[in-house]
């Protein structure tokens, strides 16, 4: 029983670990430098498979929230919480990724775009689940609140999107709906990234998911003590 | 009439009668706009032109903040005497205390911008009265969605150790949606042009947190 949580983390671990190897390869040396940005596009294999593993995570968390406000169960709202934080870390990642991409490429380290305000603002909303989460002393009434913030904040996703579309787009549209205007190197490079990032995100994922356990656990053995 | 709306406008009554006696929450409210719309002119040259194309934002943020400041008061005047604990043990279903408490959170800050924007007219030199009719609809829907979710928190940041100043935290993130189309429908009115857009993202998020909020604040009244 207690062995069973770390064999989770750790295949998908190895797995992250084999494609983070890969990944260079594919990324520097098989796909081809793109004419217009040159190297500089060299980062969008990292910051756009992160900007999806940050989506899945929100999502995730959204999922998980609705469940445990549902059925109850603290290993949902325990999910929740990890996925809402792993996410944290990928939006991280989106915004640093995308301003040192942003500096050669428009001149600025941060430009007023559509998707990256919706970056950051899902950011934002994932920072204040955090605080929230901080300054809670009841753990019951903690996951309760954090479950509502976890729906509330992803409901707000649709409306940020269509907001910052409102209100400007600089983004190049690599995706634009099923079709994706890349050529054949560099589409199976991006993939293997995309597959390279969502084994990092589950291996993340788990693997924060097993130490919260240990962590309750251990909660649970002083109390008896 | 149906019950959930008797005991909606029996919790609205309630908060405003309490308003009403000691307009304790208005009149700071009201300051706080003021002193924004105030501090604001500071920050620009006496006179620019900037000012016509920023007062938009000048009202939304006089109305947020100082909104801010009236609903962290929402719930925190419940704890005296645990009315809380009253609320909770009355039959009413907490959709319609959710209800009832929103719409007179949004009352009083419809009344605070009725007191900003001549403040705006004023201090700004703003010319407002032509555009008024077309403003009305835009303001209501940006203040119905700062009203619904920034009550929702209002009763969830109490519990939190920084209690009521915890509530911002929560509230602004969420609401800069509904703020973006706030202040360009505001501007969009002033310069003449089309609205129609920023309406239906406003009304969509009015009504689905105003559902959302429904449902949800069973689990944040529970104890």
């Amino acid at each position: 029983m207690h062995q069973k949580p770390y064999i989770l983390p750790l295949v998908f671990g190895i797995l992250a670990l084999i494609c983070l190897g890969i990944a260079p390869y594919l990324v520097f040396v098989y796909a081809g430098i793109e004419k217009e940005m040159g190297l500089a596009q060299k980062i969008f294999y990292y910051h756009v498979p992160s900007a999806f593993s940050m989506f899945l995570g929100s999502f995730l968390c959204f999922v998980f929230s609705i469940f445990y406000l549902w059925k109850r169960d603290k290993n949902c709202d325990l999910w929740a919480a990890c996925s809402a934080e792993v996410s944290l870390l990928f939006g991280t990642l989106v915004l640093i990724t995308g301003a040192i991409w942003a500096k050669p490429i428009w001149g600025a380290w941060w430009v007023w775009d559509a998707q990256l305000t919706l970056t950051l603002i899902l950011w934002l909303i994932l920072a204040a689940y955090h605080m929230l989460r901080a300054y809670l002393e009841d753990p019951v009434q903690s996951a309760r609140f954090r479950a509502v913030l976890g729906i509330i904040g992803f409901l707000n996703v649709p409306f940020i999107h269509y907001a910052t579309k409102l209100w400007r787009t600089h983004h190049p549209e690599v995706v634009r709906g099923e079709e994706i205007s890349l050529p054949p190197d560099m589409k199976a490079a991006f993939f293997f990234c995309v597959i390279t990032f969502f084994a990092l995100f589950f291996a993340l994922l788990f693997k924060r998911v097993s130490l919260a356990k240990a962590q309750n656990e251990l909660e649970s053995l002083k109390a008896e003590i | 009439m149906p019950i959930f709306l008797t005991q909606t406008l029996a919790i609205l009554q309630k908060d405003l009668k309490t308003e009403w006696r000691t307009r304790e929450r208005l009149s700071a409210m009201a300051f706080f706009a003021l002193l924004i719309v105030i501090i604001f002119n500071f920050i620009y040259e006496p006179g620019s032109p900037i000012i016509k194309t920023v007062a938009p934002g000048i009202f939304w943020i006089a109305t947020a903040f100082a909104g801010l400041l009236g609903l962290s008061r929402s719930f925190a005047i419940e704890q005296q005497n645990d009315c809380l604990m009253g609320l909770r043990l009355t039959p009413a279903d907490p959709g319609a205390i959710f209800l009832g408490k929103m719409l007179g959170n949004t009352l009083t800050m419809l009344i605070l911008q009725a007191l900003i924007l001549p403040t705006l007219v004023i201090f700004l030199n703003l010319q407002i009265a032509q555009a008024l009719p077309r403003l009305i609809l835009p303001i209501l829907l940006g203040t119905l969605g700062f009203a619904t979710i920034g009550t929702l928190f209002s009763a969830m940041s109490l519990n939190t150790r920084l209690r009521e100043a915890f509530l911002p935290l929560l509230t602004l993130p969420i609401f800069i949606p509904a703020l973006l189309a706030a202040i360009e429908s505001f501007r969009a009115v002033l310069e003449g042009s089309e609205i129609t857009d920023w309406l239906v993202l406003s009304s969509a998020f009015v009504a689905l947190y105003i559902a959302a909020c429904l449902l949800l604040f069973e689990y944040v009244l529970e104890d």
